[in-house]
């Protein structure tokens, strides 16, 4: 669906990374990794200094206008409605630049409206909106009509909890439709959440691009397990973990998932032991950066 | 309804919220006008023609051309301040025509200040001072079609003017010296009848005589139906070659943005 071969431009050096059709793509990365320009060159906005973008098959610079239908953007800071407009004007003028039928547009809106909220400010002018509810128009116009591809660069800033869990649920629902969803965000809680699969863009190099579980893997390979056990306490000088301490009846152990699974770790516990309580804690995305992995 | 179509009504009924607005802005023409019209009636000092142009043909051309100003007022910030807020982003990215968009949203205002300020300015112009009816039936068809063409020439202009924001933060001397060069070469503010020879052959070299003194001279009858036409086809001509200029300008400025970013 989205295409990029040995791109280079502005911090993006030699970025190769495929966005599979039908499904959620995140993309993280710390401030200034290269995520908005990633999605700027993906929508045709940019051109790349080196390297080949494709998106929808096509060169997104010179197709963009073509294919401005199936393509949805949404950028922190680029405004979709006009300040001048109401909210539910700005979203009447996007039903008749994209086409919509009136019948879809309104079924549409009246999902966005309740999902997002934005009903009790829809007659209200977009630049005496406050941060927190442009954001929700703002979203509502890049959702309103179906494209096949979104692209929504940190559409959380701004959002309570309850917007950014209707958002989710949105998202998977697009994408159960076979719609392409890229999505950039600093929630690592939340973009691991609505996303199978994540691009990770260190320095402007993308470093790795897989599922949640694999990330975790090749990053963040240390789990922590928590034993409640009965009975004597184990030798565990040949186990092969890295750290363990004992607190009462509760053993905690950290190891290295690439080394040891669980399996074998439990195994030999109950060799020695009896166990009454087991707990895995497998780190979050959002170690990645507070870890300085990224 | 087509997009276009709806950026029209939308800049449309857009300016009729703004109703104190409007009322000023019509008041301001009237005054603007009859400030004017006292001045060269003062200057005429009671002769009915002056170098054989009469105060009639004098006034008929404020009312015109002030009553076209009013109506063709493209506006000169479009382009800039979508660069500006980088909503020029979105607006690339959608399946409409910026230009279309910008042509469509003059349109709806021009409709706008025609029928709600055009109008008003003229009823009030005709019953206090004495300016000409048309020449015949001809002429004021030719008027209109003069009058569109005159607005093709100052659009053309200022979407050439508008491109340059690509490049320049802002644009406000550039804007300021093109009114002034409208104001002072269409006629509006001095009769080109009242220019010496030379200055005024340099006059109809520019497209500025094409703006409101073109269709003035045809509602006045002062041109034969071969004159007409021909200024009518220079009208088109002006229109096109700097519509062409500024899409070269848009063309370059696009293709800037996506190498440079917003």
């Amino acid at each position: 669906m989205v295409n990029f071969e040995e791109v280079s431009k502005r911090v993006l050096s030699d970025v190769t990374l495929n966005i599979p059709a039908g499904e959620a793509v995140g993309l993280i990365g710390a401030s200034g990794a290269g995520k908005t320009t990633f999605i700027k060159l993906a929508c045709g906005l940019l051109a790349p200094e080196r390297g080949r973008v494709w998106t929808l098959g096509k060169d997104p610079v010179r197709y963009r206008k073509k294919y401005g239908r199936d393509i949805s953007v949404f950028i922190t800071g680029i405004p979709l409605l006009e300040g001048e407009d109401t909210v539910s004007q700005g979203l009447d003028m996007i039903r008749a630049v994209y086409r919509m039928d009136a019948e879809g547009y309104r079924r549409s809106y009246d999902e966005l409206s309740q999902r997002l909220g934005f009903g009790a400010f829809a007659e209200k002018r977009v630049r005496d909106l406050s941060l927190g509810q442009r954001m929700r128009a703002e979203l509502a116009a890049a959702l309103i009509y179906e494209p096949r591809l979104i692209m929504l660069d940190e559409p959380d800033v701004g959002l309570d909890e309850n917007a950014k869990s209707a958002l989710s649920e949105m998202i998977r629902e697009r994408v159960q439709r076979g719609v392409t969803v890229l999505v950039t965000s600093h929630d690592m809680a939340w973009i691991s959440r609505v996303c199978g699969r994540i691009a990770v863009l260190d320095k402007g190099r993308a470093v790795s691009c897989g599922s949640v579980e694999s990330l975790q893997s090749r990053f963040m390979p240390v789990n922590t397990m928590t034993v409640k056990i009965s009975g004597r306490i184990p030798d565990l000088d040949d186990l092969p973990v890295r750290k363990f301490s004992l607190e009462g009846d509760v053993l905690s152990l950290e190891y290295d998932s690439n080394h040891v699974t669980a399996a074998e770790i439990a195994a030999l516990l109950l060799k020695q032991t009896e166990i009454r309580e087991m707990n895995i804690k497998k780190p979050g995305l959002e170690q990645l950066q507070s870890g300085g992995k990224i | 309804m087509s997009a276009y179509l709806a950026y029209g009504k939308k800049t449309f009924l857009g300016r009729s919220a703004y109703r104190f607005d409007h009322l000023m802005s019509i008041l301001s023409t009237l005054l603007q006008f009859f400030i004017f019209y006292e001045i060269y009636r003062t200057l005429y000092g009671g002769a009915q023609q002056v170098d054989g142009i009469t105060l009639k043909a004098v006034t008929t051309n404020f009312v015109l051309s002030l009553g076209l100003g009013s109506v063709f007022s493209p506006d000169d910030y479009f382009l800039p301040n979508r660069i500006a807020d980088g909503s020029i982003s979105t607006e690339l990215l959608r399946p409409v025509s910026f230009r279309g968009r910008m042509i469509a949203e003059n349109a709806g205002n021009a409709l706008f200040c025609l029928i709600f300020k055009f109008i008003p300015v003229l009823t009030v112009a005709m019953l206090t001072t004495g300016m000409s009816a048309p020449a015949g039936a001809w002429e004021l068809i030719m008027f209109v079609i003069s009058a569109l063409l005159g607005f093709g020439v100052l659009f053309s202009i200022s979407f050439t003017v508008q491109m340059t924001s690509f490049w320049l933060i802002n644009i406000w001397s550039i804007t300021t010296i093109k009114n002034v060069f409208i104001n002072v070469l269409s006629g509006s503010m001095i009769p080109l009848w009242f220019m010496p020879d030379k200055i005024r052959s340099a006059v109809d070299l520019t497209p500025f005589a094409s703006i409101y003194f073109t269709p003035v001279q045809i509602y006045l009858g002062q041109l034969s139906a071969k004159d007409t036409a021909v200024k009518c086809m220079i009208q088109l001509i002006w229109t096109l070659g700097i519509y062409a200029v500024g899409n070269i300008l848009w063309k370059k400025g696009q293709r800037r943005l996506a190498v440079q970013g917003g």
